[in-house]
């Protein structure tokens, strides 16, 4: 078993570098695709981030008429801490929401402070429970409330943001099919070089069959040889995914951390690390494999 | 055990290159193999070890049904014989060592064993001295013997010589042929394909004579 898996790992030594030039090649092409995708991902990953530190961010506020009577108030209030989705219930009356406008505009504006007329409403500010339904939540409750009696109007940005989750969701379809796209090419582009290592070889390998060589023993080092193009064209890309990662953060981080609001610019994140380096692996293989079981499967050859 | 029974195998759209053949080779046995050039002795040889598909009849050897092998499973019956190829098949960027240690290595020898065999049937065909050399620094009667090396290494139980001294002046070929006949008594089933008539009458073997495909 040992002997097998040293000379396994010889052989495919040896073939990589008898056609290295063919193998770096593969790899450059892997590692361009994967940089690309990896780039969509990066982008993804941001946006995600900023989405959903936003979305943390993302209250329902609930203003209220002045005429509101107790008991409508008492029964919305039960109504807020009865749904199980909602995290906390905020009530800010008319004279504290006055009181807190004065104190963030007092200084700036002497004319509010002479004001004796409060003109603010009264409100309930909702907090979500955080949750991918978060959102669903929200609007089913805003559905349910309109129109309600003693109700002035409610926000919670709910334009931007059904924009921004469309978007994310173009953006994951867009990412599906152009990784698709490179998967595919990039399963051909292997598995032709592979081809090539087998026909620069084929009389060896002829000469292996004929000498009762197993198909598993021929087989092994050549996919082998597939999945080091794909893991290491990946981890290429990677590196140059690290890269860029590094100088956007220190070119323009500054501007970049009011955008996100203390979100931290995201590297590649782990649920896209392993799959791009399954997917390395998993193209290498595929693609290896197509071109030795043509060879092997042949007809002319017997 | 070689069982061939209406053997029939066509290339493309010509003549058969084997019309409807049968004949049995004993374990332990010693057969020549003759006919003209085009007789279809090499189209045999390949049939035997798995090399070629035929269109009809059926090939048992050692009990097992060729024709019914997958290509996956060939590599079984392909250890238990020794193929001297009549083109040699030898590897041009290994030496005569490496060529012969090759053949021991894919089919998982250890490296100890494959050291000492390498040198024994080395000395058996006389090429100890050209060890380092390559294929194409020898002369042809010396890579037919390693090629001959090289069948003769995993101790198959079969061996099929195709021409094998088609190369090698008489001298040389009657000590081939003196080898074939001792791996033979060491239990070996020997088929030795030849046109020459002084290797057919140096002994006195059984004879299979094939001629446009039918054995006469
Ligand atoms: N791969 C092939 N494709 C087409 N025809 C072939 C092929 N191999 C052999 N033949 C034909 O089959 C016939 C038998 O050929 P084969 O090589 O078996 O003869 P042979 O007895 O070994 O001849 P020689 O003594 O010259 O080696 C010949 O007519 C040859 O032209
Ligand atoms: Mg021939």
């Amino acid at each position: 078993m040992v002997s097998f898996l040293a000379n396994t790992l010889r052989t495919t030594g040896l073939n990589i570098k008898a056609n290295r030039q063919v193998f770096m090649l593969s790899v450059a092409t892997v590692a361009v695709a994967f940089s690309i995708l990896g780039l969509f991902f990066l982008v993804h990953a941001n946006l995600n981030a900023l989405l959903s530190t936003w979305s943390k961010q993302v209250q329902l506020v609930i203003y209220l008429d002045d005429g509101i009577s107790n008991t409508r108030l008492k029964a919305l209030k039960k109504l807020f801490d009865d749904n199980e989705h909602i995290d906390s219930v905020h009530f800010i009356s008319r004279d504290s929401a006055w009181k807190n406008f004065k104190s963030t505009f007092a200084e700036k504006s002497g004319f509010v402070a002479g004001l004796d007329l409060n003109p603010l409403p009264a409100s309930y500010s909702l907090r979500f429970k955080e949750g991918l339904d978060r959102l669903k939540h929200i609007r089913q409750l805003v559905d349910e409330l309109r129109e309600g009696e003693g109700i002035e109007s409610m926000e919670y940005g709910e334009k931007w943001i059904s924009k921004f989750e469309n978007f994310m969701i173009f953006l994951r379809f867009f990412i599906l099919a152009v990784g698709g796209i490179l998967g595919v090419g990039l399963v051909l582009i292997i598995s032709n070089t592979i081809k090539l290592s087998i026909f620069s070889r084929r009389e060896e390998i002829e000469l292996m069959l004929l000498v009762g060589a197993t198909h598993r023993s021929i087989k092994v080092p050549l996919i082998l040889e597939g999945v080091v193009q794909g893991i290491g064209g990946v981890g290429i890309a990677l590196g140059l995914i690290k890269l860029v990662h590094l100088y956007i953060k220190l070119q323009f981080q500054g501007s970049l951390e009011s955008i996100f609001r203390g979100a931290d610019l995201q590297f590649i994140t782990q649920s896209f690390l392993w799959p791009m380096l399954l997917a390395g692996v998993i193209i290498g293989w595929v693609g290896s494999l197509i071109s030795i079981n043509q060879f092997l499967h042949s007809e002319d050859r017997r | 055990m070689i069982q061939v029974f209406n053997l029939i195998k066509t290339y493309g759209g010509g003549a058969p290159a084997l019309a409807d053949i049968s004949f049995s080779v004993k374990d332990g046995e010693f057969v020549f193999l003759t006919g003209p050039s085009g007789a279809g002795k090499t189209t045999l040889f390949k049939i035997l070890f798995g090399g070629e598909k035929y269109d009809r009849g059926q090939v048992l050897v050692n009990g097992v049904n060729v024709g019914k092998l997958s290509e996956e499973n060939l590599f079984f019956l392909r250890r238990d014989i020794g193929v001297v190829f009549q083109d040699y098949k030898l590897l041009p960027k290994k030496t005569v060592f490496e060529n012969i240690s090759f053949a021991q290595e894919v089919i998982g020898v250890p490296s100890k064993t494959i050291r000492t065999r390498t040198w024994e049937v080395l000395k058996s065909v006389g090429l100890t001295p050209k060890k380092d050399a390559y294929p194409l620094q020898l002369s042809g009667g010396e890579q037919q013997r390693v090629a001959i090396a090289r069948a003769l290494v995993n101790n198959p139980k079969i061996i099929l010589a195709d021409e094998p001294t088609g190369n090698l002046d008489p001298e040389i070929s009657l000590k081939i042929l003196n080898l074939f006949e001792k791996i033979n008594q060491e239990g070996k089933t020997v088929i030795f394909a030849t046109h020459s008539l002084e290797m057919l009458r140096a002994q006195n073997h059984r004879l299979l004579t094939l001629n446009r495909g039918k054995i006469i």
